[in-house]
């Protein structure tokens, strides 16, 4: 069930090493060639950050829109910081109907507190996201 | 082969073309812990609605990933890259990804970007921002 009542509700800080190995099987599944640098959608894979309270994944949610923003390039073997905070929680009349949509953010940050990246995902679920 | 500072407005982007399937799927779940029962399991994901089983949007969005840095090489890096999945991705779908510069400022090129399906219907259309590294 996804309602207003989530806005604001944040996970504990995550501390993560980027593995050479976990950066390289993400590689090979996605088929992508990587070197040093870590492939830009796998901070998307950063979800072990849970938010008490939310509990997913819900029957017919759908990821509607991503959005990634880096402020500096990950290396394999950085360490960063991450949580996750359900940002907003919307209801709209789509082409399927009545339609809840749910942002969650992750926020990184390296090991001096700054921003590394910050990532925005808009989740829909039918109806209000209730278990069909 | 042109330098991405050669890059100018309306050029296009390098083309990427990729062809999911179910076990690409599967490994794709395991590396990003997704285990979402609508990309593994057929019957689930009929019953949801779906017809079938589907590709995880952040699989497609890592082909548009791969399009870029292969295109970027070490000449530039990602600061935004923001996407909307239109339509679902399913296997043996050919995916066609694809981009071209929208603006450029002196270091700086903003790239639309789009995927289509083999029956050109649009599965992703998005945004780049890119900073060459000069």
């Amino acid at each position: 069930m996804i309602g207003k009542e989530l806005i604001g509700l944040e996970s504990e800080p995550v501390l993560l090493k980027i593995r050479p190995e976990v950066v390289q099987r993400f590689a090979e599944a996605t088929g992508i060639p990587f070197d040093e640098r870590v492939p830009p959608t796998f901070v998307g894979t950063l979800m072990q950050a849970n938010i008490a309270g939310l509990e997913l994944p819900i029957i017919g949610l759908i990821h509607g829109e991503q959005k990634f923003t880096y402020y500096r390039q990950l290396y394999l073997g950085d360490s960063v910081t991450y949580k996750r905070r359900i940002n907003d929680v919307y209801e709209r009349v789509g082409k399927l109907g009545n339609m809840t949509f749910m942002v969650l953010e992750t926020t990184g940050y390296d090991l001096m507190g700054e921003l590394v990246f910050s990532s925005s995902s808009t989740l829909i679920a039918p109806e209000k996201g209730e278990n069909v | 082969m042109k330098r991405l500072v050669q890059y100018e407005v309306s050029d296009r982007l390098p083309v990427r073309k990729w062809v999911p399937n179910d076990i690409q799927i599967r490994q794709y779940a395991e590396a990003s812990g997704d285990f979402n029962p609508i990309h593994l399991d057929d019957n689930y994901a009929r019953l949801a609605g779906l017809g079938g089983v589907i590709a995880h949007g952040m699989l497609t969005m890592a082909q548009m990933a791969a399009m870029l840095t292969d295109w970027m090489g070490k000449e530039g890096e990602l600061s935004k890259f923001n996407v909307r999945f239109e339509h679902m991705v399913r296997p043996g779908d050919t995916i066609k990804c694809s981009g071209y510069i929208r603006e450029r400022s002196e270091n700086t090129l903003v790239c639309d970007l789009e995927a289509l399906n083999h029956k050109e219907e649009r599965v992703l259309s998005g945004l780049a921002l890119i900073t060459i590294q000069l």
